[in-house]
């Protein structure tokens, strides 16, 4: 649990950015930090003042072929994924890998039939996995509603079901969206105002049935935010 | 004249990655990538590890420059986070040969002038008078983290201190800085 109390917030932060957490406690935190701007605050309290510490190692010439492979795996049709991943604050702090998330979505464009006109163009998010930074599911909200697609083959534990969730920008809480049929595929006529660009989708284990209560009450799974294509 | 090739700035540089520019990623790396690989190898200790964080912290860059949030922060104290973090992984997966092996391994922190390296700027000083302040063991925990990646296990052994003791200090040196630090 993220700690209400200011205090034990900003300790916890810190203890993040020292990089002393375990590696269970540190993903509970990205995770968290989609949904609550104090801990990105606390966090970049600490990045900000620590950061002169960081001189106190010693600089060093890195072998020269390591810009050849930046160079290299940069070198992509460009444009999809920077304009998807002209990401929010929370994906600031995000350390996982992008690549499959990135190569997913150029899958999408490539296949997906264009439609000129502006307001139907569509929103994409790729929801990646808050554990192994992979990408487990496609949404994209068209015209026709929402389309969920998943790109993993995880299925979720046993005796317990997916439900999506939806956070509009600058929201705290989030609407609840349905429980994802075991098929791996969801449509949605329309979301709730409020979810179109920007807004984060979520998804989290629940009981069969869907949370009880209307707020996630098991771990967020996947999660990402839609995007302009 | 390349105008890139004049602009010395993390920020501005980062700003131009953020609109596509190739030229402004290399410019930055020719520029930062000392630095940064030098961060990664303090924390890693494996030179052909450090190389591969540096890789992988290039392209996280240039993906993500789109959400670097420049009233948070500079975009050299971004630029460490992603090092760190990602050297702070590697870590994790391949695991460290360390405090046995490695004898210079969180000397920094126990060097009774430690801090004295730090640069002369406003900002770097504010923090070296917060560290100060700290008791001896609370702020070398404090810099074992930081600077060597250690973790709460790592530090105890380094300071040959019980577990819960080494959390304790981190956590009072913590909230002794933020008292010291805040605005």
């Amino acid at each position: 649990m993220i700690p209400q109390d200011p205090r034990e917030r900003e300790v916890l932060a810190g203890e993040y950015v020292l990089g002393v957490l375990d590696p269970d406690q540190a993903r509970e935190i990205e995770t968290a930090l989609a949904t609550n701007e104090a801990l990105r605050d606390a966090i970049a309290f600490w990045e900000r003042k620590l950061h002169p510490l960081s001189s106190l190692a010693e600089p060093a010439k890195p072998p020269a072929e390591i810009w050849n492979a930046v160079e290299a795996r940069i070198a992509r049709p460009p444009k999809p994924s920077r304009n998807v991943w002209s990401a929010s604050a929370p994906w600031r702090w995000s350390t996982g890998a992008f690549a499959a998330a990135a190569a997913a979505l150029l899958l999408y464009v490539a296949v997906v039939p264009r439609t000129p006109v502006a307001p139907s163009t569509p929103l994409v998010a790729v929801l990646q996995s808050s554990q192994a930074h992979k990408a487990g599911w496609l949404a994209v909200l068209g015209p026709n509603g929402l389309s969920l697609t998943a790109l993993t083959t995880e299925k979720p534990p046993a005796a317990h079901a997916w439900e999506l969730w939806g956070i509009a920008p600058h929201a705290t809480r989030p609407v609840p969206l349905g429980v994802i049929p075991a098929t791996g595929e969801m449509r949605l006529a329309a979301l709730p105002k409020g979810l179109s660009v920007g807004a984060t989708l979520a998804i989290s284990i629940e009981p069969p049935g869907g949370s009880p209560t209307g707020l996630p009450t098991g771990p967020v799974v996947y999660i990402g935010v839609l995007r302009s294509t | 004249m390349d105008q890139l090739a004049s602009l010395a700035s993390p920020d501005v540089l980062v700003e131009a990655v953020a609109r596509g520019s190739e030229r402004a990623l290399k410019r930055l790396y020719a520029l930062e990538s000392s630095r940064l690989y030098g961060i990664a190898l303090r924390i890693v200790r494996r030179p052909e590890i450090a190389a591969e964080v540096l890789q992988d912290a290039f392209v996280q860059i240039w993906q993500n420059a789109k959400s670097f949030a420049p009233e948070k922060g500079a975009a050299a104290a971004w630029l460490t986070g992603i090092v760190r973090f990602r050297a702070l992984d590697a870590v994790r997966r391949h695991g460290r040969e360390i405090l046995t092996g490695d004898p210079a391994l969180g000397d920094t922190a126990v060097e009774p002038d430690a801090l004295a390296k730090l640069d002369a700027d406003a900002d770097a000083q504010a923090l070296r008078r917060c560290l100060e302040t700290l008791e001896d063991n609370q702020r070398r925990s404090v810099l074992l983290a930081f600077i060597d990646g250690l973790s709460h296990v790592e530090i105890a052994s380094r300071l040959s201190a019980p577990l819960g003791t080494v959390k304790s200090w981190v956590r009072r040196g913590l909230i002794a800085l933020k008292g010291c630090l805040a605005p």
